[in-house]
């Protein structure tokens, strides 16, 4: 007599999956360890650079004053900077003035220490959320019980841009207690508001730009963590300098639109890659 | 119908053969001991059958369907190696994990009832590194005890086990398979343990099935001995050497004869030669004996 099993349908696996994953990730430390340096890292970030601003280093191997630590101009430089506008929203062109501003901006400690930086820290909750699946053996139970790989993708990918997003938008409550503890400027200089919050939308679907990339490096280097981390900071490298223009304080509906699509792109392409590879690899 | 149903299954790793043209029928219901030496190719199979490593060849079929099929492995429970847990986590979490993976609604009053069939209920909010070995074992079992599986594949669930964990692990795998119609597939070392459970037998050698047996089957190939202590062990060895084809000593000091012959029949030609037997008695040989000489064969 043949048995029957009952058929789990796709919504079914991938509802349950996600319970476990956000369940795992609220109730690890981990992630309320990483939102809370998110949030305190901007206001040490401007209290301390404030605290320096107008002081000439000594340059050590010449003995001669460097040039004056520069401070932020406004609250919202540690969030990004205005984009020379084109009829892309200067998504790809940073010409002009503000180019040079940029460009000039580049080498300043302002311009390396913000929220860009989040992009590569998120790289930390992914590749140790991934490898201690493997570690533990939790992989092991989990790809017994259920065959299909993509749930496990699909769920990893959503549960890391949801834990991502909170880096981010901490970053950015950080970012404005900062200003407002430092008694910066809020002033709005070349954006408003509105395109101030497209600018954080953007900033939060980035996230899932970079959270297939993290995570198909995770999958394959399985339980090694450093591995994956090491990996993972090395190909973050190279998107690194797309994030300022993609994600202006200027941003408009089309900047949103193109980190949706990416997200969308990166999300489906790498993840089919993540697949494969559990698929083509020994989960044990 | 058989539950597991293996077809010319190859593995290799590089140059490495791990699986060799493997055939395996594992029936419904069964308690299915499988037994190898170390490096064998069992727990390579058994990974594959759970689906965690890929085949190079070959078939694998549970109850019917191919192994990959998403509702058939739903209902298999595993414990390979060590149980996949969260050290930092409790039991209970641990479990919840697993319940919710295979998307138990109210997990809760399974959970309860699975820690209860291991004797671990009182354990349930020990934290998963605290416990001991015997308990991780038999918290594995419970984790695979979950949704309600038809097909069990335990990798050397006894080892670590004390006196009593074993008598404990035997009586539950005795009660699923008697009671709830669950197919076991079990690889040990202890083979005592195993003889005392299991109701087929596979043997595995270089990755490949060398013997596959009902116990009754195992039961009918193990050859009866007698044996026997005298006073002049050198010359009752002589003695025997010249009127039977296989006499051996055995490690507690016995001699044994394989040969089909009556206790009554050995005394009386000792003691024409001069010889008193001072202890006697008729037994089986038993799987690891059994065993081991079918490895020797093999070499």
């Amino acid at each position: 007599m043949e048995r029957n099993f009952e058929c789990n349908t796709f919504g079914r696996r991938l509802k349950s999956m996600l319970k476990v994953d956000l369940r795992r990730m609220f109730t690890s430390l981990l992630i309320y360890i990483l939102v809370a340096s998110c949030l305190v890292m901007p206001i040490v970030i401007t209290v301390m650079v404030e605290m320096m601003e107008g002081t000439t280093p000594i340059d050590q191997q010449t003995g001669l004053p460097g040039e004056p630590i520069k401070g932020f101009d406004s609250a919202w430089q540690i969030i990004g900077s205005v984009s020379g506008g084109d009829a892309m929203g200067g998504m790809g062109s940073t010409s002009g003035e503000a180019g040079d501003q940029m460009a000039e901006m580049s080498m300043d400690i302002t311009s390396m220490c913000n929220i860009n930086m989040l992009y590569f820290l998120i790289a930390v909750p992914v590749c140790l959320f991934v490898s201690d699946d493997f570690r533990s053996g939790y992989a092991k139970n989990l790809f017994t019980v259920r065959a299909k790989k993509t749930d496990y993708v699909i769920s990893k990918t959503i549960v890391c841009f949801i834990g991502g997003a909170l880096m981010i938008l901490a970053f950015f409550i950080g970012s404005l207690l900062g200003g407002v503890i430092s008694g910066l400027p809020f002033d709005m200089v070349g954006f408003n508001a509105g395109e101030l919050v497209m600018c954080i939308i953007s900033k939060v679907l980035l996230v899932s730009v970079f959270v297939p990339i993290y995570l198909v490096v995770s999958v394959a280097a399985k339980q090694r963590a450093w591995l994956s981390l090491l990996l993972s900071f090395g190909v973050g490298m190279f998107l690194f300098m797309m994030i300022p223009m993609m994600t202006p304080l200027n941003a408009s509906v089309m900047n949103v639109i193109l980190c949706l699509a990416g997200g969308v792109m990166f999300g489906a392409g790498l993840g089919a890659v993540s697949n494969l590879v559990l698929k083509k690899t020994a989960l044990v | 119908m058989n539950a597991i149903e293996i077809r010319n299954l190859t593995k290799t790793f590089g140059p490495k053969v791990a699986v060799n043209g493997l055939d395996m029928t594992v029936p419904e219901g069964a308690i299915y001991g499988f037994i190898g030496e170390n490096g064998s190719g069992k727990s390579t199979t058994e990974k594959i059958i759970c689906g965690l490593i890929h085949a190079s060849s070959g078939s694998v079929r549970l109850y019917g369907r191919d192994h990959t099929d998403g509702d058939v492995r739903a209902r298999v429970g595993v414990l390979i190696e060590a149980p996949g847990c969260f050290p930092g986590m409790t039991v209970w979490n641990n479990m919840l994990i697993q319940a919710a993976n295979l998307g138990i609604e109210n997990p809760e009053e399974e959970i309860i009832k699975v820690l209860k069939t291991v004797r671990m209920e009182g354990a349930a909010g020990n934290k998963y590194k605290n416990c001991s070995l015997g308990m991780k074992q038999r918290i594995g079992i419970a984790m695979a005890l979950l949704g309600n599986p038809v097909l069990l594949v335990l990798d050397e669930p006894i080892n670590g086990l004390d006196a009593d964990g074993m008598r404990i692990m035997r009586e539950v795998l005795c009660d699923l398979a008697e009671n709830h119609g669950v197919t076991i597939v079990i690889s040990s070392h202890i083979l005592g343990e195993l003889e005392k459970i299991a109701t087929h037998y596979g043997i595995i050698r270089g990755g490949k099935m060398i013997r596959e047996m009902t116990a009754d089957e195992l039961e009918a190939s193990c050859r009866t001995y007698v044996a026997l202590k005298t006073q002049d062990m050198n010359r009752t060895r002589y003695l025997l050497g010249c009127k039977y084809s296989r006499v051996e000593e055995d490690e507690a000091g016995y001699i044994r004869v394989y040969d089909l012959t009556t206790p009554e029949q050995i005394v009386t030609y000792l003691y024409e030669n001069n010889l008193l037997v001072s202890e006697i008695l008729t037994d089986k040989i038993s799987l690891e004996e059994y065993y081991i000489d079918l490895m020797k064969e093999g070499r």
